[in-house]
This record gives structure tokens, C-alpha cells and sequence, in this order.
């Protein structure tokens, strides 16, 4: 008995990944204007989590383009939540304090349904977040269907959103027909998130 | 000066600061950390001769860039050609890269200075004595804690000439050249689970002693994880691990093997390393531990045996071990006067804790090769195991407080043998005190030695020994050397009440392990296991309590305490028989079920059936709630009858390479999955999380799709 946590500490040193088809950790943060979110809080929606690092040229390319934006605002409009988090630690140059991050957001016309502030990066760890921006998909039932890149194109290139095929959009698309997602999981690009404790 | 600089940054920053941030959340962006410039290895074009060109990176102290498989994050280096007609470029030889660790994550780059390669043809026909400039577009992503693109346009111009002489920096292309992994070294490697075991032999005349491994495509390997090297049956194997989710097109396997420290150093060597990548535990025919070779890691065995001397130690100031310590020390304050030598007592109890540790790593070795067997993990990470754990920490806590005391048959006969040897005040007690401590200590040892443990666990059976032995030696130290210098042992305060608080106070820490652990649980099962887990919590308590009474004389108390232990293990059944099916009695226990088979199914399909496939495990506590809810429901079942539809189910308790395989074509690698397959073959996914209503709506649409067609 005693050696089932001891073997599960072998695979300790890796960052927890949950994998499409498991259900999604649960978790519960503080949004920029200082209210408390959970994802249970989404009960019956499709969630879309978004990583975000506004000092990330990754994410700059997203919402430079206005792509980012214009899928919050389609997705807010088909009663997908949007959840945009920050897991910049507070002692990181990228780190930017609640209300400068809601400024961000707000002069970037960005519609996200909250912005979590997630400074230990307890909810990027439980998800296994690498980049940003890393893009996870979960359904109603609270089951990860997706997770992995925003598109095929890794760039910092904003030209390169047009051209891009975007995961997000395809995963959603697949569940919300009812079939299962033809790439439910793939390697995110971006720049590394910047945890708290390193 | 260097403090100077730093000192004016950091002014000039705050000072820019306020302007920046409306537009710009990061100050000093145009600011490059990186220099760019385009060299040749000669001085000069020959016609009809290819160039050796190269992109010259400098990267400012701590800033690196990518190399062609980033890792985790970044962006590998592009270099888009802009050549004179007739001239045209091959693809970059990269030198091998650094693994830079980025927190838990690992990217693949460089630091420091680095030349990316690239080989140009060169026209035959171009007229000797006219200069010719060749102009590139370099990009790249600079990082250090932040990231930046940089790009750059570099350009080179040089003579052409009937012959050409080494350039300056033949020395950096030729270091460079070097870097670059040369030829393709044969390699055999196999998966199990998440588990990549890569064997191979070093080329003629190179030794293996130290290895990093790079992969050539993304996604396929866990960039952090750590890599271990071992010598097996005259050949080397490195074990990797896979990355989530592992894809089902993984079928091959490449990447660069730095060896030693890469070239450049003694001994160093690159190569490149291809092939297919077998299913199932094939190549881990020789069994860990069975080999006696000399073996290696990327952590080297001194580092390890440190790792588990210090973290020896630390477990002294564990929750789980402290308070049996401590007991243990002041018993012998107590009895410091007539207990015979102290130092016989300090070995006693050395023996016990590292005669322990070494029983423990063969447990665990033995556990490990069944394991690779069964594919653990599954075994192993149960919630009831999970749940037993926060009941016996419960439990303990109960103790210290001082609810009932290890005195009498308890039903933990075996920690009341080891509590009552350790309270013994001779060597056997001493000898007790170290193995009690052991066991009591092993809960802490998974999250503070997960490094050493990963390490030994891989390693050949003497190595794993020995790193234990010294994570015993560690732990036995300190109470070693205050029986050898008795002089401390005074400076401990006297024995009196507050060590019946400090008992009592210890509960606490066992207390918040239980909240740990409830908290691992959660993750693992829904609140309603939770619930049930707190369920068997309060009858333990209410057991252990009336115990207690009884313990205090009480006798009534005894029947009460047997009445609450009935209702603990009632309590407890459901966790333990829903995870704990043995293989044996898995078979599909629910009439009209068919076992599931790849062949059945086919034909089936061909036959035009409907087909209700339930993927499921005993371990899978959604799937029972499922099966309870939905699946064994009457109305359901009799839909099913009467709709002629086949029911298949796929038990995943046990690892089985076709039902994963089948699992991975609808894009999940785990259960519950449910699909019904109307009579054309035609595959609908249901929801994880069935009720009645969504099997039976299902089932409508598929007599309305028969009905159409």
C-alpha cells in the first residue's frame, strides 16, 4: 500500500497533463476585478481555457490580428464561456497586476468571459499548461476534449493567422456535432509560461 | 561596472516605464539580444563549387534561441534565402542543441555562440572576378525569462575565384561541423504505456557514458522528463518517456543522440537515431536488475547516493517520522542510565533503518518488474489505495490525541508489534524504532524523493540497493550521532507533560496529511467517492473512539467498537470492490453482453447490426455509475432487445493493446466511451455521462436513420 504512492511518484518532475476523454480538474481562481470563478460555475457549457501572457509575442500576434478576439466574440455569442488565464508569476517581468491586465484586455476589445489571475499557477499546473497561448476545449459534462495550439502555424507572424487552419475553432465545431474531435490533443506553440517558483 | 549598467537599466526602465506601458507591456522590446551575421567558411566563390555558409547567432548571457525542435515552447530559426540565380541553398545542419530547463518545462536551443550551417551550390558558369553578395532573411525567437522575435536581414559579399583559402572562422565552422550529428547509428525501440526504451550500441571505437536524447519530431516525447541511460545485456538502453497523449501514429521513433557532452569534449559524440518503435514490453526482455553491467545515468550515481543521504535526513523532520523519533529519543533520556551502551543502541537502530530501506527497494524492484508486466499506474494510482492511506493517517492522528492506544489487538497487529518493540528499551528496541520509522516514513518519501527514487527505480538492482541504503543511512545519522556524543542527548529538554502535548500536537500534521490526501482522491473520483471516503472516516473514528472507552474499561464499549468496525469495512466496500475487481472475476457479469473483439465487430458491422460498444474498466468509477444509471436500467435494456441491438463491452481494467488502439480512433485514451453503430456502420460517440434518457434518445435516432434508408 505504502509503495502505491511511492510508485507514484516516479513520474513526479513532469507537469501533470489531464488528456482529452479524462475529465477536466477542477478549479477555481480570481478573475481581474477581484471575483471568485470556478469551473463548476460553467455547469452545462462548453468551456474554452485560453493561457495568456500579453508580454508573449504569441499571444501579441493573436490579438494584434483581432483573431483572438473575434473567436471570443463568436463563441461568447454561441453560450461558450470563455476563460482567459494568466499564470505569470508576480516576480516575472511579464507579470502584470489585475487591474493593468484588465486594461489590456479592455484596450485590446477582447471579449473573454473572465480573466483569471492565476499568479501560483496552480491552475496552469493542473492542466498541464506549457505555452502560451495554450488552447484547451472542455464540454458540458466537464470532460476535456481538447487541448494543444491555437493553429497549425507556429508563428509570431500576424500575417499567418489567415492562412492558419485554428484547432479551437475545428475541436468546438466536431463536439458541438456531436462527433468526437478529429485532433483532440497536439503539441501547443508559444512562449513558455512563466511559473511562479522556478 | 557590470552592477553600473544593470543600475541604469533599471533607471532608464522605471523612468520609461509609465510612458511604455500604454502600448507596449514590455519595456526595452526593440532592444536585441541577439546578433545575427552571415560567414563562409572560405574567402572566396569558386564556381561549380558548393559554399559553406553559415548563420553566426550571439546570444547575449542567458538569452538562447531554438534549435529545430524547440521543445516545450518556442520557435526554431528560419533562414529564408535570397540568391542570385543559379545559386540555391540546402536545408540548415543544425549542431545539437543545449537542453535548457525552464521550470518544470525544457526547451532544446542554444546559448552562448552558435552557427546554424547550410551548404550553397554553387553555378559553374559564374564569371571569375565579379563579387558576388548573398543576402538572407534570418528569424528567430530570443528568450530568456521573456521572449521577443528577432529577425534579420544579413548579407555576405564575397570575391569569386578559380580557388579559394580557409576564411577566418574556419575554426568556428569546423567546431560547428562537428556538432552536427553525424551518420545514423542503428537502433531498436519499443513502447509500453508511456515507457520508451531505446536500445543501441555506441559506434565503433566511442564509449556511452552519458546521454541526452533530442527528438526530430514534436510532441512525441516529454521534453522534461528525465532521460536515463542503462547498460543492458552488452548493449546501452535509454528509457524516455512518452508525451500525453501518446498518438496511435506513433510508430517510429527519431531523434539526435548526444553522447558525452556532445563532440567538443572528450569523448564526445552526436548521431542520429531512427527506427520504428515497437508495441508492448519487447525489448524489456532483460529485466531491470537482472543485468549486473556497469551502469550510467544522466544523474550520476555519487549525485544520487548525496541526493538520498540529504534526503535521508530531511525525513527526520516529517510528520510520520518525527513523533516516533522523538518518543523514541526520550524513552532513551529516560533510561540513559541503565540501558547498557548508547552507541550499541544508535547501531541497532542504523541496521533497522537501513535493513528496511533496502527491503523496501526490493519490494519495489519486484513490484517494478511485475509492473512492466501488467503496465502499472493502473494497478497502483487507485483511489482505494488512496483512501486506505487517509484512513490509516486518520487513524494515527486518532492515536496520538490519545482517542485509543496500539495495546491491544487491534486488527493492526503488525504496527503494535513494531510499537511495542520500539518502546522496548534494549538493542531489539532500537532495531524496532528503525524499522517502525521506515514504514512510517514511506507515505513522506514519495513527494521529497521522487528524483532519487525515479533514478534507482531504472537502475540495476545493486544501484537501486545501495541509493536506498543511503536514504537510510541519511535518516539513521542524526539519532547515530547523538548515541554517540550522550552529551547532546542531555541538552534534550526532560521528560514531562509537554511531551504528552506535543504527542497530542502531532495529530495535527497527520490531520493535514489527510486533507491532502483527501484532496488527491477528489481528483481521482467524484464527490460522491469523496463523501463515501469522509463516510468511512467518521465510522473509523467512531470505531477507534469506542476502542478507546473500551481500552478505558468500558466494557459495553467493545460491542459498540465491533458494531462501528462492521460499519467502517461496509462503508469502505464500495471503493474497494468497485477498484479492486480482481482480473480473474472481470468477465462480463451482465447477460447479453458479448466480450469485445476487433474480428466480432467487423463482421458484425458487415452484417449490418447495430452495435452498442460500452468501453469500460472496473477502476473507471464514472463507467459503474454509468452501467448502474443507464446501462442496467430496464427500459434500457428492453429497448435494446427489442431494437436488435449487440451489445459489446470493452474492459479496459487490464491493459490491452487493442482496445487502447480502438480507444485512440475516436481520439480518447481513456473510458468511459460509448458507441453505437447504426446498421450501415456508421459510428455515433454518446455523452461520458449517461442516463437513461440520452441511451434511449440515441436509440430512437437510429430506428428513424433505419427507417430512411
Amino acid at each position: 500500500m505504502l509503495t502505491g504512492l511511492l510508485a507514484s511518484s516516479l513520474t513526479a518532475g513532469v507537469l501533470a497533463q489531464p488528456t482529452p476523454g479524462q475529465s477536466a480538474p477542477k478549479f477555481r481562481a480570481t478573475d481581474v476585478a477581484g471575483k471568485q470563478v470556478s469551473l463548476a460555475d460553467f455547469n452545462g457549457k462548453y468551456v474554452v481555457l485560453e493561457w495568456n501572457n500579453p508580454g508573449c509575442p504569441f499571444v501579441q500576434k493573436h490579438y494584434d490580428s483581432g483573431n483572438m478576439q473575434s473567436l471570443q466574440k463568436r463563441f461568447g455569442a454561441e453560450n461558450v464561456a470563455w476563460l482567459s488565464i494568466n499564470s505569470t508569476a508576480d516576480d516575472n517581468s511579464d507579470y502584470m497586476a489585475p487591474a493593468k491586465l484588465a486594461a489590456w484586455f479592455k484596450q485590446h476589445n477582447a471579449a473573454p468571459t473572465a480573466v483569471l489571475m492565476d499568479t501560483k499557477g496552480e491552475v496552469g499546473r493542473a492542466f498541464g499548461a506549457k505555452v502560451t497561448p495554450h488552447m484547451y476545449v472542455i464540454d458540458p459534462n466537464g470532460t476535456l476534449v481538447y487541448a494543444g495550439a491555437i493553429d497549425d502555424k507556429r508563428s509570431t507572424n500576424v500575417a499567418d493567422v489567415k492562412t492558419a487552419s485554428n484547432y479551437v475553432v475545428a475541436a468546438l465545431t466536431d463536439v458541438k456535432a456531436g462527433k468526437p474531435v478529429s485532433k483532440a490533443s497536439n503539441q501547443a506553440y508559444g512562449c513558455t509560461i512563466k511559473y511562479s517558483g522556478m | 561596472m557590470q552592477f553600473l549598467s544593470a543600475l541604469a537599466f533599471t533607471f532608464a526602465a522605471t523612468v520609461a516605464l509609465p510612458a511604455a506601458s500604454q502600448s507596449l507591456p514590455r519595456f526595452g522590446a526593440p532592444e536585441k539580444h541577439v546578433e545575427a551575421e552571415l560567414i563562409a567558411a572560405t574567402d572566396a566563390i569558386v564556381p561549380g563549387q558548393p559554399l559553406k555558409l553559415g548563420l553566426r547567432l550571439k546570444h547575449e548571457h542567458e538569452w538562447h534561441t531554438y534549435w529545430q525542435v524547440p521543445g516545450d515552447s518556442g520557435l526554431p530559426t528560419q533562414i529564408k534565402w535570397q540568391l542570385p540565380a543559379g545559386f540555391s541553398a540546402g536545408a540548415i545542419d543544425w549542431p545539437h542543441p543545449k537542453r535548457l530547463p525552464v521550470g518544470p518545462l525544457m526547451n532544446f536551443g542554444y546559448e552562448g555562440e552558435t552557427l546554424l550551417l547550410t551548404t550553397v551550390q554553387v553555378p559553374a558558369n559564374l564569371v571569375v572576378g565579379t563579387p558576388v553578395t548573398l543576402t538572407a532573411k534570418a528569424s528567430w525567437l530570443e528568450c530568456k525569462d521573456v521572449c521577443i522575435p528577432g529577425d534579420a536581414q544579413v548579407k555576405l559579399t564575397l570575391p569569386v575565384q578559380a580557388q579559394a583559402a580557409p576564411s577566418s572562422s574556419t575554426a568556428l565552422f569546423n567546431a560547428s561541423q562537428a556538432r552536427v550529428p553525424q551518420g545514423t547509428l542503428a537502433a531498436t525501440a519499443s513502447i509500453d504505456a508511456d515507457r520508451i526504451r531505446v536500445a543501441l550500441s555506441p559506434p565503433a571505437g566511442k564509449t556511452l557514458d552519458k546521454v541526452e536524447f533530442f527528438p526530430l519530431e514534436e510532441g512525441r516525447i516529454e521534453p522534461a522528463a528525465p532521460q536515463v541511460l542503462k547498460s543492458e545485456g552488452g548493449q546501452f538502453a535509454i528509457y524516455l518517456t512518452a508525451a500525453k497523449p501518446t498518438g496511435a501514429d506513433f510508430k517510429s521513433l527519431k531523434g539526435v543522440v548526444v553522447a558525452n557532452g556532445g563532440p567538443g569534449t572528450a569523448n564526445g559524440w552526436a548521431s542520429v537515431v531512427q527506427t520504428t518503435l515497437a508495441a508492448g514490453a519487447a525489448g524489456t526482455a532483460t529485466a531491470p536488475g537482472a543485468s549486473a553491467g556497469a551502469s550510467t545515468s544522466s544523474m550520476s550515481l555519487l549525485t544520487a547516493l548525496g541526493t538520498a543521504l540529504l534526503g535521508g535526513l530531511i525525513l527526520n523532520l516529517m510528520p510520520c517520522v518525527f513523533p516516533v523519533l522523538s518518543l523514541k529519543l526520550i524513552g532513551l533520556a529516560q533510561h540513559r542510565t541503565h540501558s547498557g551502551p548508547m552507541a550499541a543502541h544508535g547501531l541497532a537502530f542504523a541496521v533497522g533503518v537501513v535493513l528496511s530501506f533496502v527491503l523496501l527497494a526490493a519490494l519495489l524492484i519486484g513490484l517494478q518488474q511485475a509492473g512492466s508486466a501488467l503496465g502499472w499506474g493502473f494497478q497502483l494510482q487507485t483511489p482505494w489505495v488512496v483512501a486506505a492511506l487517509t484512513v490509516l493517517f486518520f487513524g494515527i492522528g486518532l492515536n496520538l490525541l490519545g482517542v485509543f492506544e496500539f495495546t491491544m489487538a487491534t486488527g493492526v497487529a503488525n504496527l503494535k508489534a513494531a510499537d511495542a518493540l520500539a518502546h522496548k528499551s534494549d538493542w531489539r528496541g532500537s532495531f524496532g524504532t528503525g524499522v517502525l520509522a521506515v514504514i512510517v516514513a514511506s507515505p513522506c518519501t514519495a513527494p521529497f524523493m521522487g528524483a532519487a527514487l525515479g533514478y534507482a527505480i531504472t537502475q540495476p538492482a545493486f544501484i537501486a540497493l545501495s541509493v536506498f541504503a543511503a536514504l537510510g543511512v541519511g535518516m539513521a545519522a542524526p539519532y547515530v550521532l547523538l548515541t554517540l556524543f550522550p552529551k547532546l542527548l542531555e541538552k534534550l529538554p526532560r521528560p514531562g507533560r509537554w511531551m504528552e502535548l506535543f504527542k497530542q500536537f502531532m495529530a495535527f500534521p497527520m490531520f493535514a496529511t489527510c486533507v491532502w490526501l483527501l484532496w488527491v482522491l477528489a481528483q481521482q473520483v467524484d464527490a460522491g467517492g469523496v463523501a463515501l471516503a469522509l463516510g468511512v472516516l467518521v465510522a473509523v473514528g467512531f470505531t477507534l473512539w469506542a476502542l478507546g472507552q473500551s481500552q478505558r474499561g468500558a466494557r459495553f464499549f467493545r460491542w459498540v467498537a465491533a458494531v462501528g468496525g462492521v460499519l467502517a469495512a461496509l462503508t469502505f466496500a464500495p471503493i474497494a470492490v468497485s477498484e479492486a475487481l480482481a482480473p480473474g472475476t472481470r468477465t462480463t457479469a451482465d447477460a447479453g453482453w458479448t466480450e469485445y473483439s476487433v474480428e466480432k465487430l467487423a463482421q458484425l458491422r458487415g452484417e449490418g447490426k447495430a452495435v452498442f460498444v460500452d468501453f469500460t474498466a472496473a477502476w473507471c468509477v464514472t463507467c459503474q455509475v454509468n452501467k448502474r444509471v443507464a446501462l442496467r436500467a430496464e427500459s434500457v435494456k428492453s429497448r435494446f432487445a427489442a431494437d436488435n441491438v449487440v451489445l459489446m463491452r470493452a474492459d479496459w481494467t487490464n491493459r490491452d493493446e487493442r482496445i487502447t488502439q480502438a480507444l485512440a480512433q475516436f481520439g480518447r485514451n481513456g473510458v468511459p466511451l460509448y458507441v453505437l453503430y447504426d446498421r450501415t456502420g456508421e459510428a455515433a460517440v454518446l455523452p461520458e455521462l449517461l442516463t437513461e434518457g440520452i441511451v434511449l434518445a440515441a436509440l430512437d435516432k437510429l430506428k428513424e436513420k433505419s427507417k430512411l434508408n
